[in-house]
């Protein structure tokens, strides 16, 4: 630190330029402001500074958004339910066991199909190396965190349905020797 | 610097801080009429929440987020004003009293250094804060502001060299 005293000595003699005079005149309004006319200050949200700070932050609640936000949100469980209700009562019980019968218009709205299946491995470990029992060659133990994803589409209606889970699965990777 | 909300108190404490807060804003606002009004909305904020004066990071910490917001809402309008803001450039007002060549040279040199190590140096010299404080404005940590503090003299010294 020593080695800068003498840029440090030069740095203070630097004066910074003075703040105008109506800066303290300008505070003391505020102030002023601030203690007087709160209430006032709050109904029409005016500053003293010419537009340029901004204004305080205050907690509004917006009823016509909260209100369009929840009613969308209703639908959308109404929604969902009916999507999720309709093929266990119309899918006929018998058709795993008889022959399917020929789809009317209204089962065919009801079904979803098989549309993908996503594993996505998000962490491995290597437990390192494990002779497990009966075998004299060492296996390398990995263990590895994975995200299955099951999704299911209705080809008729565009709805579909996804089921997202985690899933952890231990492997046993024989080692060759060198 | 006894934190009492009375009108002779604050005076007192503003008119000690007044030159190194406006200092401190300069280096996000173009003018100083900028400048003093984020000093003005910060300490209005700051005094009216009844805040400790001794409590110095905080009221650095209002200002530096205030000029930032102004910084922000002011590049979108020299976007918007592209010609006005190239002459603006040209008539940047001095932040300080210069009185000779080397200390013009000083403060093109102070120009150069990088917004983080100047903030420090700003906060530090013409202040007069300590790293616990500044390390409180900023949100890092007291070895981050003392190193901030060196690389800037480090630097202020290289660009002085071939003066």
């Amino acid at each position: 630190m020593n080695d800068f005293s003498e840029i440090e000595d030069k740095l203070r003699k630097l004066r910074p330029v003075q703040p105008s005079a109506d800066l303290m005149t300008r505070i003391e309004r505020a102030l002023a402001e601030a203690r007087s006319g709160e209430s006032l200050h709050r109904e029409n949200g005016s500053t003293s500074t010419a537009g340029v700070l901004p204004r305080e932050h205050r907690f509004h609640v917006n009823w016509l958004s909260l209100g369009l936000g929840l009613a969308a949100a209703a639908a959308l469980v109404l929604f969902a339910r009916f999507q999720l209700e309709r093929p266990v009562k119309k899918t006929p019980a018998l058709a795993a066991i008889t022959p399917a019968p020929a789809f009317s218009s209204t089962s065919l709205t009801a079904q979803f199909v098989p549309a993908g299946l996503t594993q996505v491995v998000y962490h491995t470990r290597d437990e390192g190396l494990h002779f497990p029992n009966n075998s004299e060659q060492p296996m390398r133990r990995v263990r590895s965190h994975t995200r299955e994803t099951l999704r299911w589409r209705n080809p008729i209606t565009g709805a579909s349905l996804r089921i997202s889970y985690p899933s952890e699965e231990v492997s046993l990777v024989p080692v060759t020797g060198q | 610097m006894e934190n009492v909300a009375t009108d002779e108190n604050w005076k007192t404490c503003f008119s000690q801080l007044a030159p190194g807060l406006v200092l401190f804003a300069r280096q996000w606002a173009r003018s100083s009429a900028d400048a003093e009004d984020i000093v003005q909305e910060a300490f209005v904020r700051f005094w009216r929440k009844q805040h400790d004066i001794a409590n110095r990071g905080l009221l650095y910490a209002a200002v530096r987020s205030i000029a930032l917001d102004f910084l922000r809402r002011d590049n979108r309008r020299a976007r918007r004003e592209s010609t006005a803001a190239s002459e603006t450039d040209q008539t940047v007002q001095p932040m300080f009293e210069i009185e000779d060549e080397s200390q013009r040279a000083l403060v093109a040199a102070l120009d150069l250094l990088p917004n983080e190590q100047r903030e420090v140096l700003v906060m530090k010299i013409w202040n007069d804060l300590t790293f616990a404080e500044i390390a409180s404005a900023l949100e890092i940590s007291q070895n981050t502001a003392a190193s901030r503090y060196r690389y800037a003299l480090a630097n202020l010294k290289k660009n002085l060299l071939p003066v």
